[in-house]
């Protein structure tokens, strides 16, 4: 059972919203997509919930052409950023109405109705109002009616970017108990976020998407590991990947007249010439022995400390593994671990990883 | 907030409120005077001034061959066609608005704005302009001086209230509650009279009040469009306004005529209180 | 503007969407399409009452009112003098009125319903009633100024009756007025008073640098729904004073009335009725326009 999309476009005056966009997923899998705030993921996701026709390109589900069945039809769920629920109705007609809709028995529509709300962990909740719930029991309601459904596409649109740090960290361990039972077996997740950590933590498939595209489309690891191009580094890496030009000669990284490196060994295929080099915050370390940089700002985060750098016109963020503050223009000595530096092509293109990516 | 202020505020408040209540007062002490008590003069206070009676108010339930205002069956008709008159509008308007908040048309270079604008823009003619065709097109249907005819004619005065507000209205309802229906298996039908309609009940109300007062107190078209078999509530007050007029009864009639409305006010100043009223502006 | 939440593309587009807009929108064209058309053939007759017959007469009617009727003319400026008068003075008082009782006050409740009451009652009704209070010799307030040996002509002079006509006409739509504004006020979000009070702003600046620039789109709203309104006015003037003394109270919509109603020239005022049309949809929508500029820079 598949959902399959071939070459979706949908051009809105002058831009595109979704350019060109091919996937395949298959069931009881779950896909974050991912990319920045109008990347096109919202659009993608009610294209495929039917609320957005594309101008061309199309959607098969199971075999059968998605554009000839209207969303009501269409056995999908959908969850949204804003806390979306009938605002006229209390939590239990809340979770039981598309049970309803469908003339379900009312002795089933019960039972449903308690399982989702306790998988959800608002048991008891049934005869409350939504208008009195607090932001995170609203979510939990679209939650539970989204489940109750058992519907064969599930679609979330940044479902934890509104609430507040302590409810996302706390509902995002809890949603993978919630979609790992039986029912969703069955069901294709698809899951959008800005968030790079909230994608990883996931796991499944990540598609990155930009400016209308899919840029990647691969295994939270692999995507990790090989980046296609800077663009999917910058967006599935928070802190953003440090991304530095330069050139490889005579066997050196040159960055600058003081700054110059042995090549690491998985760069050994890789003509001389310029190249943009990628390397993450936590590679940055200080060592004696390093290179002198200057601090233009640190920020120290939980039990770590972010330090801004610079050497004239390189300038790059290092993740410390300690807590300690720095003064502005302190003199400090920073140390490249090269064996994560990656090599992207002018053009943007991976050419090297440290992970023996794709070339 | 100093003493200054606060007085002058009281002050104008006060003020304001005299102006308001005055013509309402001169009608009632005038409702209870007779022949003799207005054309002597302008009086005030009854027993004081003048001998008080209840003519006026007894004349309100005599026929014009007996001198009164037969006040009750125009009373009746004026309710008859500002309800029939809003309700219809408001089913028609609420529909249309909905319509226009929700999705996209395009006849040619038509759209959207333009056919709210077309059905508001329909409160820029005066009812002058509008009587006279209106006057014909329902003598042609055999529509003039009935009840019907009226209302008809009640809707398209009324119609673009209910569309204006509504669009408004539904404009700050958030469409992702719609696309839920929608994914929860309602076609848009359902999706709007299941979800969308019941979370619209106070845009229905500001709507049916606005268009209850305009309906209410619409005196041209029913002045032209009706004659002796239906007289509607201003138009029989206003045939009083000859030579000899009865003050009196006039000033009784214009106290009832007015009775129904005060309700109204009440609902609306609710209404604004609990803030249902922002918005509305193009 | 009107747009809150749903900006940017709407997303549905379904069929259906037809059967919501049609049934009021045929009804609306429906009952509306013959009046006009019929007005704009008849503008183009000679109909009238010795001539009851739909000849074609091609546009002297619109030449003659474009060279030879100076009255409707007149009457146009009488009526923006009036309607703008009124509107303006509505809008001051309203606007008062609204911040007076926004905030705490004793007897709030009674003072909102107390000044919303005139604008529920039938214009034409109160305005007999209004009749009779200016009446020049039994009326109360002729009474009052007698005490001044003043007996001024409320209604029969060219300049007071005017102003009666305005005074009826405050009297009747400031709470509509009232109204609007007292909805925008309540909607004010409260923030910027928050900043205001915290910079020590008093009373008087917080109105010229909040309340004000933060009610401008509301402001333009209510002055332009007033506009339309007032342009129409044709009750109070029936009543009060059937356009006089002479025509110093005859507005346009009354002439056409006379020509129309009175005379029994249908084909003429027909003209006047689409010349009258289009000039009030060109101003209103430059009115719109400039308001919007105006209270935009302001900010």
């Amino acid at each position: 059972m598949s959902l399959i999309a071939s070459n979706l476009s949908i051009k809105h005056e002058k831009s595109f919203h979704l350019n060109d966009v091919s996937f395949s997923m298959s069931k009881g899998e779950i896909y974050t997509i991912i990319g920045r705030t109008l990347a096109g993921k919202t659009t993608l996701l009610k294209t495929i919930a039917g609320l957005i026709s594309p101008d061309s390109g199309g959607l098969t589900f199971d075999g059968h052409d998605f554009g000839g069945i209207p969303v009501w039809k269409r056995e999908i769920a959908m969850v949204y950023q804003q806390f979306i629920n009938y605002p006229h109705l209390t939590v239990y007609q809340n979770v039981a109405f598309p049970l309803k809709q469908r003339g379900t028995q009312k002795t089933e529509i019960h039972r449903r109705v308690i399982a989702a709300l306790s998988q959800v962990g608002l048991e008891g909740f049934g005869d409350r109002k939504i208008q009195a719930l607090s932001g995170g029991q609203q979510q939990r309601v679209a939650l539970a009616r989204s489940l109750v459904k058992e519907a064969k596409i599930v679609l979330l649109d940044e479902p934890l970017v509104n609430l507040d740090y302590k409810l996302r960290e706390q509902l995002r361990e809890e949603f993978r108990g919630i979609f790992d039972t039986k029912a969703s077996e069955d069901s294709i997740l698809i899951y959008s976020s800005t968030d790079p950590v909230e994608a990883m933590q996931l796991g499944g498939q990540i598609l990155v998407m930009d400016e209308g595209r899919v840029i990647q489309q691969a295994s939270a690891k692999e995507i990790y590991e090989n980046p296609i191009s800077t663009k999917v580094s910058q967006i599935t890496n928070d802190p953003a990947m440090n991304l530095f030009n330069g050139r490889i000669e005579d066997g050196c990284i040159v960055l600058s007249p003081e700054i110059k490196f042995d090549l690491p060994s998985h760069f050994n295929g890789l003509p001389q010439g310029d190249f943009t080099f990628g390397l993450r915050a936590a590679a940055i370390s200080l060592d004696d022995n390093g290179f002198p940089f200057s601090v233009e700002l640190s920020e120290i985060s939980g039990s770590e400390t972010f330090l801004h750098v610079r050497h004239e016109g390189l300038k790059i963020v290092g993740l410390l593994n300690l807590v300690q503050n720095f003064s502005v223009g302190a003199k400090v000595s920073i140390r490249f671990d090269t064996k994560h530096l990656y090599a992207f092509a002018p053009d943007g293109h991976l050419k090297s990883s440290p992970y023996g990516g794709l070339k | 907030m100093s003493l200054f202020y606060s007085t002058l505020k009281y002050l104008v408040v006060t003020l304001w409120s005299m102006f308001v209540i005055a013509p309402f007062l001169w009608a009632l002490t005038t409702s209870f005077k007779d022949f003799q008590s207005v054309t002597s003069g302008a009086t005030y206070i009854p027993w004081v001034d003048f001998e008080p009676t209840l003519d006026g108010w007894r004349s309100l339930f005599k026929s014009p061959a007996q001198g009164g205002i037969a006040i009750v069956e125009p009373f009746f008709n004026s309710v008859m066609v500002t309800a029939a008159g809003s309700g219809i509008s408001i089913i028609l308007g609420t529909l249309a608005a909905y319509s226009l908040s929700r999705f996209t048309f395009r006849v040619g270079p038509i759209r959207n704005g333009d056919i709210t604008f077309f059905f508001i823009s329909q409160r820029i003619m005066p009812p002058v302009v509008l009587s006279i065709p209106f006057f014909i097109m329902l003598g042609k249907l055999g529509l003039l001086d009935t009840l019907f005819g009226l209302i008809l004619v009640y809707v398209v005065l009324l119609m673009p209230i209910a569309v204006w507000i509504m669009v408004d209205f539904f404009n700050k309802v958030p469409v992702e509650i719609d696309e839920t229906a929608l994914i929860d298996g309602c076609n848009p039908y359902q999706a709007f009279f299941k979800v969308v309609l019941p979370n619209s009940v106070p845009g229905i109300i500001v709507a049916g009040m606005f268009c209850m007062i305009f309906g209410w107190t619409d005196f041209f078209f029913a002045f032209i469009l009706t004659f002796t078999e239906v007289q509607l509530l201003p138009v029989a007050i206003v045939a009083l306004n000859s030579s000899i007029t009865p003050w009196w009864s006039l000033s009784a009639a214009a106290l009832v005529s007015v009775a129904p409305l005060v309700v109204v006010a009440f609902i609306v100043e609710r209404h604004l209180s609990k803030g249902n009223l922002s918005g509305a502006l193009k | 503007m009107g747009r809150s939440i749903n900006k940017g593309k709407r997303s549905m587009n379904f069929k259906h969407k037809y059967m919501f807009l049609l049934p009021g929108l045929l009804v609306l064209l429906a009952i509306l399409v013959f009046p006009i058309g019929f007005t704009v053939r008849l503008s183009l007759s000679s109909w009238d009452s010795f001539y009851p017959s739909l000849d074609f007469i091609g546009f002297e009617n619109y030449i003659r009112l474009f060279t030879d009727d100076s009255r409707f003319w007149e009457a146009f400026g009488r009526l923006s003098l009036l309607s703008l008068t009124t509107v303006f003075l509505q809008y001051i008082i309203g606007f008062s009125l609204a911040l007076l009782v926004w905030k705490e006050i004793r007897f709030q409740r009674l003072f909102r319903v107390l000044f919303l009451i005139p604008m529920m009652t039938t214009p034409v009704i109160m305005t007999v009633v209004w009749r009779t209070v200016f009446h020049e010799s039994l009326g109360p307030v002729n009474d009052f100024f007698s005490l001044f040996g003043m007996q001024p002509l409320w209604l029969s002079s060219e300049i007071l009756s005017k102003f009666t006509v305005i005074l009826v006409e405050v009297w009747q739509w400031t709470p509509f007025m009232f109204l609007l504004l007292l909805a925008g006020l309540l909607s004010l979000p409260k923030e910027p008073y928050l900043a205001a009070s915290i910079d020590g702003a008093g009373p008087v600046r917080t109105f010229i640098y909040v309340t004000f620039p933060l009610m401008a789109p509301i402001s333009i709203g209510a002055i332009i729904i007033r506009l339309i309104e007032a342009s129409k006015i044709m009750d109070t003037v029936y009543v009060l004073t059937s356009g006089g003394p002479g025509t110093s109270t005859e507005t346009s919509s009354f002439y056409i009335f006379i020509k129309g109603l009175r005379e029994f020239q249908f084909g003429y005022s027909a003209a006047l009725s689409i010349t009258y049309l289009i000039i009030m949809i060109i101003s209103f929508t430059v009115i719109a326009k400039i308001l919007v500029k105006l209270m935009v820079r302001g900010e």
